[in-house]
């Protein structure tokens, strides 16, 4: 796959555009080789961490290939976003799977994969460079020194894009919410199917603490549970079927 | 100055190696990986057009597309470990409660 993806390169480098080689462009082709090696082992590792940390390599080439495109404000958001806060993510995520992986690629049915997945992906893939090697630029000369910092991006983005940019920020805040629910949804439903002896799981006790002790203090003297100070009773199965899928 | 269409190639190639990773990997996490991947290849075609057209609006794009990129994460991260906690395995390729 490596001699597949890398072989096209250099021919489709040289023939046209090569009659300037200068010096930024030769830091740039380094730079780019880093991310591909960084992208081709982050699929070839078998050990997720490796795998991780590979993909934390491609991105910070990938952060130094953008500041060649003047793209200094998102440079630094890859850096910070992506090599930061999503590989932190993921590294939590592996830990908490710690799990080795029995069949790492794909050998069930590989043949129709190879066929109808892999084989017309290559044409693809060298006729998409192929294409995008003839590409034209617009501007020749570089950009004045203003574009793409954080003043020109922020300015388009509180101007121009300002609703985006707070729909964005309510997508985040729905993606937060989303990925609580959904991450503690199996926790609660293995614990409500194991209930400490005697004490059976009474409803809503998963909503909060407090709720929890008053409760199981109401469970404990016989009185009627709506004349006591637990939850009602009608109201926690409610939220419950509401929140989170059941164990079928 | 370095020509537009070296991005371009660079984009393309990293997108092709994600898609590379989703048909042959089997493990969901790796999966995720080569999503985070072709959304990068996308990122850097985004500012290479801008640059070649002296507009910032490309770069605001990418700013929206790394805030979509962790949203996809945070989501896609909670399915994987919920997945994990009710069947044990990661393997997409067990997935298939919905065949039977």
């Amino acid at each position: 796959m490596i001699a597949l993806l890398l072989a096209p390169t250099a021919q489709l480098v040289d023939p046209s555009a090569m009659s300037d080689i200068n010096l930024p462009r030769v830091i740039f082709w380094i730079f780019a080789l880093f991310t591909i090696l960084g992208a081709i082992s982050t699929l070839m590792r078998k050990n997720d961490i490796a795998a991780v940390m590979s993909l934390v390599f491609t991105f910070f080439m990938l952060a130094g290939v953008y500041t060649f495109l003047s793209a200094h404000f998102i440079a630094v958001l890859q850096v910070l976003v992506y090599a930061g806060a999503i590989m932190v993510l993921f590294i939590f995520v592996v830990m908490v799977l710690n799990r080795d992986e029995s069949e790492p690629w794909v050998w069930r049915g590989l043949a129709g994969k190879a066929l109808f997945g892999v084989l017309p992906l290559l044409p693809l893939c060298y006729f998409l460079c192929t294409y995008l090697r003839d590409m034209p630029t617009k501007h020749p000369d570089a950009p004045d020194a203003a574009f793409g910092t954080v003043a020109q991006v922020g300015q388009l983005l509180f101007t121009d894009y300002l609703f985006s940019f707070e729909v964005v920020s309510v997508l985040l805040i729905i993606a937060v919410i989303a990925a609580v629910v959904v991450a503690r949804s199996a926790k609660s439903n293995e614990r409500d199917h194991q209930p400490a002896d005697g004490a059976a799981p009474l409803p809503g006790h998963r909503f909060g603490e407090p709720q929890t002790g008053t409760s199981y203090a109401s469970n404990a003297v016989p009185t009627p549970p709506g004349s006591g100070g637990g939850p009602s009773p009608g109201h926690g199965p409610a939220l419950q079927a509401q929140g989170r899928p059941g164990p079928h | 100055m370095i020509p537009t269409s070296d991005f371009l190639i660079l984009g393309a190639m990293l997108f092709c190696i994600g898609i590379f990773g989703v048909i042959l990997r089997r493990n969901a996490l790796i999966i995720l990986m080569s999503i985070e991947l072709m959304l990068n290849a996308a990122n850097l075609t985004f500012l290479a057009f801008a640059r070649a057209m002296h507009d910032g609006k490309g770069q605001v794009f990418a700013f929206f597309i790394i805030a979509v990129a962790a949203a996809e994460a945070a989501v896609g991260l909670a399915l994987v470990v919920g997945i994990f906690r009710n069947r044990r395995s990661v393997n997409v390729d067990e997935l298939t409660l919905m065949k039977h």
